[in-house]
């Protein structure tokens, strides 16, 4: 059996790729805070009730013959998503320092959230299956 | 892997942010550098400009410092009739370095540079706990 078929371990493995994508893009923003004309960017927010069907609802419609329309694919790739300015400096450059270090610690926390029910979902696992640690 | 990524831009952010500061030092080094002989062009103030390119290896925006110019800003001129490099009427150009400005960069450079630092310590954390994971 495939672990990732299960639905929440699914989501898990997507929500802990969108979280790292997204600490990958504030890095940029940090590193790149004091670049002439940088606009910074984020992640488009992981839409948790469009996941939640895309896991749940399973049955694709199959495409039999060239007239059929394609069945849509659930969720896309997050976009990156320019921020609206609130500050630029003269440079032309609008990240701001406090904004974007208090976005990587709710992605730190927020992935830490994450292994943790990955762990715990595990462990119940291991109690179906009789054995405990 | 993304995490990996986040980092080696943080690290080009470093990197940059030191070059800053190599600049920042040889002006505040030569504030006092003059000419030697009447009517020698003193040092002039350096400034460093950021620009981001994007690194096809990775994918993703890094920083790199452009070039590095000269402050094109008049340079004051000091009466000091008994320096080797005075003019006729005693005056001797000195550099434009302010120190105010430059302790100023120097903040601004410290600022971004401990942000970078930060941003690689949480994707450390980050890589650490999907190591955890594997100790199940």
């Amino acid at each position: 059996m495939d672990i990732t078929k299960l639905p929440l371990f699914g989501m898990i493995s997507r929500r802990m790729d969108w979280l790292s994508q997204r600490q990958t893009v504030l890095s940029q923003n940090v590193a790149n805070s004091d670049t002439p004309n940088y606009q910074p960017r984020d992640l488009k927010a992981l839409d948790f009730r469009a996941e939640l069907r895309g896991q749940m609802s399973r049955l694709a419609p199959a495409t039999t013959s060239q007239s059929h329309l394609a069945s849509r694919t659930i969720s896309g790739p997050n976009r990156d998503e320019k921020q609206r300015p609130t500050e630029t400096t003269l440079s032309g450059n609008s990240v701001q320092l406090d904004t974007e270090m208090i976005k990587v610690a709710d992605t730190a926390v927020d992935y830490q959230l994450t292994t943790n029910i990955y762990r715990r979902q595990l462990a119940m696992l291991r109690t179906a299956i009789g054995r405990t640690q | 892997m993304d995490l990996q990524k986040a980092m080696r831009v943080s690290a080009s952010g470093m990197a940059a942010q030191s070059t800053r500061m190599r600049v920042i030092a040889e002006n505040l080094a030569n504030a006092d550098s003059l000419g030697e002989t009447p009517g020698a062009e003193p040092f002039r103030r350096k400034t460093v400009s950021f620009r981001n390119v994007l690194d096809r290896q990775i994918g993703a925006d890094t920083v790199r410092t452009s070039r590095i110019d000269t402050d094109k800003s008049a340079l004051p001129r000091r009466y000091e009739p008994n320096h080797p490099a005075a003019d006729g009427e005693g005056y001797v150009l000195s550099p434009n370095v302010n120190n105010l400005i430059e302790a100023m960069d120097m903040r601004q450079a410290q600022r971004s540079y401990d942000a970078n630092i930060n941003v690689i310590e949480t994707s450390k954390s980050m890589i650490s706990r999907t190591i955890d994971l594997l100790r199940g």
